[in-house]
């Protein structure tokens, strides 16, 4: 067997990942490090049974999805509407494109104290920080969408009697809807560190919180199952989008 | 001019050449047994139907694909590519982040060629193909026929014995190919290198060659060998209106049609 | 038309006048008593603490406390980054061994990682340059791989005809060809860096433009809040349009160099 065999290839992959949780393992129980900075993947595996078992760990899993999920379907909304308005409309383009090019490089999770400030350290303010972190690349990659639509379409469409209302919905939207769907590829880890950044910084449960908690009480083995849990959810929530772009034509733009 | 066949001593030596790619569904012949041997100094055009394998044979020679069978170069097989063989491929390949004049130089780089030898080389190769003020443009600044150019350009600067020419003028409008060529007769008559040159255009190899070969369609074998015996003194308008011209172009035409055929007829669709 | 080209050099203006607008709208809800200025202070308060903080060196230091821990979090993963993207590219076995680690930490919300840097090397510069090194890296590593593996065949095998070696092809052909690939990851890179950068800060720092935010919030001197979020953002954006430019520059020579009318 050549060592460029994708089977051997697979095999590496696999070991690699085997390797680094068994020095994880060696490197904790031969005590090399003291078991506060970097407890066994074993106790980390016992302690993570154990807060899914007590249902703490769904339950936060459950407020950091939420809020995630709610920021993000609000970005996509308002980014969908945003960039729509800014590709067919040169008023609404004057006067949006300033604060798309200003917000779209800043860092807005330094926004955070103002959306404590005005809507307090619960759900709320979390949903509409992560909003607010979501909606640019939305509305850029809707915008860029919209803006390359072949203009024929549009006239065959009006040239046939379509509204302007049936228009938006028969031909801009299913036309865009791949680039969208592709920002919201891009959104959603952004989404993601939001909410668990503001969970961090400003409490109120959920994941980011329970790990700041933990920490603070130097309770290790909780801090690592939380993060292998962050993890976890990162890589199957893009998994899931990338199968469905690729499974529905679409969103895949071969419609 | 030397006529061909009364050069002895072989340049490069093509002996039994197969190459199959492996596909997703199994693997495919593109070429089959091919035999083929060059003289020093001819010019020798390979015309086919395009999918028969043209290319690969060029990449084999060239050194860049492994094949079963043999290429020697001056006697000894070939390991790999090698500065003896310099190659323009089909879509030019400029390095698109180096101007005309770094493309040019591009092989010197690694030479021991000093300053003001690289300066003469460039300057010379510059006026040859006439791009003089187009030295600090960029590949995407230029027209199709501009970069085909400096592509010639830079494979001569590295002063290779064997072009290997993968349809060097087939993306150029009708006009600009004919200048072309006329410059690659020109240089090919100044420098007497050994060329081989893939064409699907049957005026320009009976035009440019010692000898044509008519490639099968795939998987591509050699069927049929013309020998060109034209006055190369005579002016392009003599030359292409004159009846031996015109008499080995219709015989040639006839023979790539066969094979063009025969590929319609295989692969419908 | 020609009217409207008479007007062209003023187009920089006409960007900001949706800004001052803004402003304005800012302005006017406050004097007409529409929102409680403790909940929003008004432009010119605002402003008044911008100068006081600039004056007084606050936004200064901070900021530079935290750009220096983004940029050296930024050019570790930079650096990091290029050389694993092209490791990965040019050895199948590499990319076997390191394509698993490096999907699963591209998914990870790197600020996630700041309590256990925390608990490894405390409270300052190292926790948030190891978290902006992380968070760096990756996509400088994806896009490098990208640029590298996509390098036509026919440029490796004009320079090979041409006598060069694979290493002497390294800085030649595949990072020159991987260049707008690598610009492109730099530029998430760079956005990153300032994310967890002032992150980091706001978790926990004793210092850094983050924690100066969240320092004022806590107070309730909220137009001092304003002023230094105002100075992040400002100071976001030059830096992404300054590596706009530099990146323009060094793509002249590619079909990106053409001028993008709005470059968001
Ligand atoms: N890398 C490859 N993998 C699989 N098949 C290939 C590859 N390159 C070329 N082929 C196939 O081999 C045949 C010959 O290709 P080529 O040499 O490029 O033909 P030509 O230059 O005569 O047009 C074609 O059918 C082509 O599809
Ligand atoms: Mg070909």
């Amino acid at each position: 067997m050549s060592r460029h065999d994708p089977l051997w290839l697979r095999v590496r992959s696999v070991a690699s990942v085997v390797v680094v949780l068994a020095a994880w393992e060696a490197v904790a129980r031969a005590g090399l490090v003291p078991p506060l900075f970097l407890p066994a993947f074993s106790t980390v595996v016992v302690t993570l049974w154990g807060v899914i078992r007590d249902g703490s760990l769904p339950e936060d899993l459950a407020i950091s999805l939420g809020r995630a999920a709610g920021g993000l379907t609000l970005a996509t909304l308002a980014g969908v509407l945003v960039g729509i308005a800014m590709a067919r409309n040169r008023v609404a383009h004057w006067l949006l494109d300033p604060f798309v090019a200003l917000g779209f490089p800043s860092p807005k999770i330094a926004f955070l104290p103002i959306f404590i400030l005005w809507f307090g350290i619960g759900s709320l303010s979390k949903i509409l920080l992560v909003g607010f972190a979501c909606v640019f690349p939305v509305a850029i990659g809707t915008y860029a969408a919209a803006r390359g639509i072949n203009r024929v379409l549009i006239w065959s469409g009006r040239s046939l009697g379509a509204s302007a209302g049936v228009l938006l919905g028969r031909v801009v939207l299913p036309a865009c809807a791949p680039r969208i769907f592709a920002a919201m590829r891009v959104a959603l880890p952004v989404a993601l560190i939001t909410t668990f950044t503001a969970e961090m910084v400003g409490g109120g449960g959920g994941m980011g919180a329970t790990l700041m908690y933990s920490q603070r009480f130097f309770e290790s083995p909780v801090v690592f199952a939380y993060l292998l849990v962050m993890l976890a959810v990162g890589l199957v929530l893009d998994t899931t989008m990338r199968r469905l772009q690729a499974r529905s034509p679409v969103l895949r733009g071969d419609a | 001019m030397r006529p061909a066949g009364t050069v002895s001593d072989a340049k490069i030596e093509i002996r039994g050449l197969s190459k199959s790619y492996s596909t997703g569904h199994g693997s495919l012949l593109a070429i089959d047994t091919v035999d083929l041997t060059l003289a020093e100094g001819e010019f020798v055009s390979i015309v086919g139907p395009s999918g028969c394998g043209k290319s690969t044979l060029l990449y084999v020679v060239g050194g860049f694909l492994s094949a079963d069978g043999d290429v020697l170069v001056d006697g000894t097989p070939i390991r790999g590519p090698g500065t003896d063989r310099g190659i323009v491929f089909q879509d030019y390949a400029l390095f698109p982040w180096l101007t005309v004049r770094r493309n040019i130089l591009f092989g010197l780089e690694r030479r021991d060629v000093p300053q003001a030898e690289r300066d003469a080389v460039a300057d010379r190769l510059i006026g040859v193909i006439g791009l003089k003020g187009f030295e600090h443009r960029y590949p995407r600044e230029l027209s199709g026929g501009m970069r085909q150019r400096v592509a010639i350009a830079r494979t001569m600067a590295c002063d290779p014995a064997v072009l290997l020419l993968d349809e060097p003028f087939g993306a150029l409008d009708a006009q600009t190919r004919e200048m072309m060529q006329d410059e690659l007769l020109r240089i090919w008559l100044d420098t007497r290198k050994t060329v081989l040159m893939i064409t699907h255009d049957v005026s320009e190899a009976v035009y440019l060659s010692n000898r044509i070969c008519i490639m099968s369609a795939r998987p591509g074998r050699i069927v049929e060998e013309f020998s060109v015996d034209l006055d190369r003194t005579l002016p392009r308008e003599e030359l292409v209106v004159s009846e031996p011209f015109n008499r080995l172009r219709n015989a040639v035409w006839l023979s790539v049609r066969r094979q063009a055929v025969a590929a319609a007829h295989a692969d419908p669709g | 038309m020609r009217r409207l080209a008479r007007l062209a050099p003023l187009a920089p203006l006409a960007r900001i006048v949706p800004l001052l607008l803004f402003v304005a709208a800012w302005h006017l809800v406050g004097v007409a008593g529409l929102v409680d200025p403790a909940f929003l202070p008004p432009p010119g308060r605002v402003a008044v603490a911008l100068v006081d903080l600039l004056r007084g060196g606050q936004i200064g230091d901070n900021i530079a406390v935290t750009l220096l821990r983004a940029f050296t979090g930024l050019a570790l993963g930079a650096t990091a980054g290029v050389w694993i993207g092209v490791m990965m590219a040019r050895s199948e076995v590499f990319d076997a061994y390191a394509a698993p680690l490096v999907g699963a930490t591209y998914s990870l919300p790197k600020s996630a990682l700041v309590p256990l840097f925390i608990l490894w090397f405390g409270i300052g510069s190292t926790t948030a340059i190891c978290a902006t090194f992380l968070a760096c890296l990756l996509p400088v590593v994806v896009n490098t791989h990208h640029g590298v593996a996509t390098t036509p065949k026919v440029l490796v095998w004009s320079a090979q005809a041409m006598g060069f070696s694979d290493r002497e092809m390294l800085g030649r052909v595949f990072l020159m060809h991987a260049l707008p690939d690598i610009m492109t990851g730099l530029r998430i890179a760079l956005g990153f860096s300032f994310v967890l950068a002032i992150s980091s800060e706001m978790i926990a720092a004793n210092s850094g433009i983050g924690k100066l935010i969240f320092m004022y919030g806590e107070n309730g001197t909220y137009d001092y809040m304003f002023a230094a979020i105002t100075s992040v953002v400002a100071v976001a954006f030059s830096a992404d349009r300054a590596l706009l430019a530099v990146t323009h520059r060094i793509l002249r020579w590619h079909d990106s160099a053409v001028p993008a009318a709005d470059a968001a």
